[in-house]
């Protein structure tokens, strides 16, 4: 029992926690505007090859993250300037985004990087223990001596929220992805808040995806993003649009992770049991709960349809 | 922002409109036309379904371009490019579905757009204001329910209510009385008829020529995307009225009127339906309905929209399954076969939504015809003879006066009357071959123009006349009255009454629809 209790354990799961709660928090702005982006994956992708590189040569992983951010933003505007603009398919654009992320970012790796013979490294970023919360014990280890991103991550659970529905800023996004028309009579710019939200939004997609080099692997592997943007995707439906309980679900699911990570890594375990079936966990157990959450959870009702002011139904 | 002083000799005209033109495409819908409405009036904008009224609105509002034109508020003109210009010279429009956000409240509803604070939402902070607002206007509404339960009428109040924070003085109402009871209809009446007194102007859209006779200062007709004229109610009649809403072609001839339920032909009913129950899964539950389609009536559903007619039409199709209770067609129980196997037993249904569930709007009318008839057109059983498809396509639209090219148009491209007339050749061609013994109409009529719907309402007498059972089921009073031999009201997916027709009284089906029991109403 103590496997599963064990305060290296949650630790870890935080550290797992923060890339897929940006990520998520990045794609519920989106979605809330009434754009669903499929191609998170891709975008995730892009942006850990940006903060990588750019911390690789800057030296300073706070350049790495603004540039991951901007360029999350401008693969994301693309999506936007093709649903909201030209109006097409935000699916079929979507999943052109992801092929693109995930191919363009491995080719920037290597136009840049070349071929060598060691594959360049970054150091991972540096727990920072906030002093007297990160002495309290047991709670205070697990979520108070983290890297600066992780607590990053609690800060934008609590903004995004903050935003979305504390603010005048907020209940016009929330118009726009429930009813774009209602929200146009009202004088809201429909287009604008939502070429507005895919930049934000792609911007936190940006940095989740620095996150898994500069805090995880130290280096950038072509399949380094796995499958977390995706997972980010169904944390949003998982949290029914709703930051904190997508918070909850990102802890749910960083928690498995964290858990096969570690048993992976005891050689008692790794006779009796295959590495694939444990590293298969994490999305069984992500299907398993979806499949029971996701059941009547409500979207934008706005969500994927294009507005057009004088269409006539 | 407008000034005090500018409104002296102009007073009289409030809004003007001055050659006004808009196409869609290939479709002119307004062409060169003129519009003035004076402050303190009630101005009615008349005209059948494609007139040109809501576009012209729509285009007051900000909400279409105009292609050529000027609109001038109050003596000045002004340019409306968009929602926000059309509320800053104080425009405001209601439309006919309310443009509400359902997962937000009444008062988020009323606030968004004009939140009063730049970073922090603070909705408490203008309630007062709002309630202010509410109680100067007579509106009286839960601010804090969210929209998506409140009923129609209540929704629209709502809207009403937006308007005027948005500081509307121009208030425009597209069709509001559509989803309203009789007594909610006087209701609304009244508070427009105070807003005129207070200054407002308001104009409202509509095709009914009585609530226009009732209610307005005065009236402009429009026709096929033209004004017809301008006329106070003084001068109004309703024979006036029609003659320029329809012009040359008059009104349909109108047909036969129901005799009431002593017409009832002998046997079993072609419908009878007994403690149907359903799941709250498929929509709003039905709870033990219970009613009888005798042969050779019409029998009309009344009900506000969304009380369970569409679940009720599905429930008796055999597209939803029913938890409890028995479906009889002609004396047979069908309440276990499948949509299929009630056709075959002379059942057959004529959905509400005509483009998402009536037609399949990429084929051709042909394959549109063929479908659900193939049994009966083909002679070998899994080929699709085209020849025969094409056959029956061009005689249903020599026989139902469709307009549409020839039998290979989609059907997506015909108007939609032409559409609903497609559906309803369908039902009836099928009706024929099935021995047609009950035919479950869904408001068949919904956004038809005047000649359509009487084509529609002829059909459906024949198949009365011809010894079939007919459950109308309608959102529109009216039609129900002037087609029904018997009235059943549904509410929450309940029956709360019955009544006999051929006369009926509307507010007292009125008040059923609203939710009041048959003792209280008495």
């Amino acid at each position: 029992m103590s496997l599963l209790f064990d305060i290296s354990l949650f630790q870890l799961t935080l550290l797992m926690m923060a890339p897929l709660i940006i990520a998520c928090l990045g794609e519920t702005i989106i979605e809330r505007s009434g754009i669903l982006n499929v191609g998170i994956e891709g975008v995730v992708t892009l942006g850990s090859v940006t903060g990588f590189l750019l911390t690789y040569y800057s030296g300073s992983a706070i350049i790495g993250c603004l540039v991951a951010a901007l360029s999350g933003s401008v693969l994301t505007l693309l999506l936007a300037y093709f649903s909201i603009t030209l109006r097409a398919n935000q699916i079929v654009i979507g999943l052109g985004i992801f092929v693109l992320g995930l191919g363009i970012s491995p080719t920037i790796y290597r136009l840049a990087v070349g071929v060598v013979q060691s594959i360049p490294q970054v150091p991972t970023l540096k727990e920072i223990p906030i002093p007297l919360l990160g002495a309290i014990p047991f709670i205070g280890e697990i979520f108070f001596r983290q890297n600066g991103l992780v607590y990053m991550s609690y800060f934008l659970v609590a903004a995004v929220s903050f935003f979305l529905f504390k603010t005048p800023l907020g209940l016009r996004l929330r118009a726009c992805g429930e009813n774009p028309r209602a929200a146009d009579t009202v004088g809201i710019d429909v287009a604008r808040m939502r070429y507005g939200a895919c930049a934000v939004g792609g911007l936190f997609l940006g940095v989740a995806g620095a996150y898994l080099p500069l805090v995880i692997s130290g280096s950038f592997t072509d399949n380094i993003v796995n499958g977390r943007g995706w997972l980010a995707l169904m944390l949003v439906i998982f949290g029914r649009w709703i930051p904190v309980w997508s918070f909850v679900g990102a802890l749910l699911f960083a928690y498995v992770d964290a858990f096969q990570f570690k048993v992976n890594a005891l050689p008692q375990f790794a006779k009796i049991i295959p590495p694939q079936f444990l590293l298969m966990l994490p999305y069984v157990f992500a299907m398993i709960v979806l499949v029971q959450v996701a059941r009547g959870a409500e979207s934008p009702r706005a969500l994927t349809r294009p507005y057009d002011r004088e269409a006539r139904d | 922002m407008r000034t005090e002083g500018v409104m002296t000799e102009k007073i009289a005209a409030c809004v003007e409109m001055y050659g006004v033109s808009k196409s869609f495409g290939q479709v002119r819908a307004l062409d060169a036309v003129d519009f003035e409405a004076a402050k303190g009036e009630i101005h009615a904008l008349l005209g059948e379904n494609g007139a040109g009224k809501t576009t012209l609105m729509n285009i007051l509002s900000g909400l279409y371009r105009m292609d050529e034109g000027r609109i001038a508020v109050e003596g000045r003109e002004v340019d409306i490019h968009s929602p926000q210009d059309a509320i800053a010279v104080g425009v405001g429009m209601v439309h006919q579905h309310v443009e509400l956000i359902g997962n937000f409240t009444a008062l988020e509803n009323i606030l968004l757009g004009r939140e009063g604070s730049r970073w922090k939402l603070d909705v408490e902070a203008r309630r007062s204001s709002v309630e202010e607002l509410a109680a100067n206007y007579g509106l009286s509404i839960p601010l804090d329910e969210g929209v998506k339960t409140l009923p129609a009428g209540i929704q629209q109040k709502v809207e009403i209510l937006k308007a005027l924070y948005h500081g509307a003085d121009i208030l425009i109402l597209d069709e509001p009385t559509t989803m309203l009871t009789p007594h909610e209809v006087d209701g609304l009446f009244t508070i427009l008829k105070s807003f005129a007194r207070g200054g407002l102007t308001v104009v409202f859209i509509t095709h009914k020529i009585q609530e226009v006779l009732d209610n307005c200062d005065r009236i402009t007709v429009f026709r096929g995307g033209l004004k017809v004229d301008t006329i106070p109610r003084e001068e109004a009649t309703r024979e006036r009225l029609v003659q320029m809403m329809m012009g040359e072609r008059g009104m349909p001839p109108e047909g036969e009127r129901p005799t009431g339920p002593s017409a009832a032909r002998e046997g079993s009913p072609a419908l009878s339906v007994r403690g149907v129950r359903t799941s709250a899964k498929w929509g709003v539950p039905l709870t033990d309905v219970a009613f009888d389609v005798p042969r050779g009536l019409i029998v009309g559903m009344a009900g506000i929209s969304g009380n369970g007619q569409k679940e009720l039409a599905e429930a008796l199709a055999g597209i939803i399954e029913v938890e409890a209770g028995e479906v009889r067609v002609d004396g047979e129980e069908v309440t276990g076969l499948s949509v299929a196997g009630r056709i075959a037993r002379g059942m057959s249904l004529l959905p509400q939504d005509r483009i998402e569930e009536g037609i399949l709007p990429g084929l051709s009318l042909a394959e549109n015809f063929v479908l659900g008839l193939h049994p009966h057109i083909f002679k070998r059983r899994g080929v699709f003879e085209r020849e025969a498809a094409f056959e029956l396509g061009r005689n249903a639209i020599a026989e139902f006066n469709i307009l549409a090219r020839n039998e290979h148009v989609p059907a997506a491209h015909l108007s939609g009357g032409n559409i609903q007339k497609t559906i309803v050749a369908r039902s009836v061609m099928l009706a024929h071959k099935t021995g047609g013994k009950v035919m479950i109409a869904n408001n068949p009529t919904r956004g038809l123009d005047v000649m359509a719907a009487s084509f529609v309402h002829g059909r459906l007498r024949e198949l009365r006349a011809g010894g079939a059972g007919v459950l109308l089921i309608s959102e529109d009073l009216d039609e129900l009255c002037l087609m029904s031999d018997r009235i059943v009201v549904i509410y929450a997916g309940e029956i709360l009454g019955a009544f006999d027709g051929p006369e009926y009284d509307i507010y007292q089906i009125g008040a059923l629809m609203a939710g009041q029991k048959q003792e209280e109403v008495s």
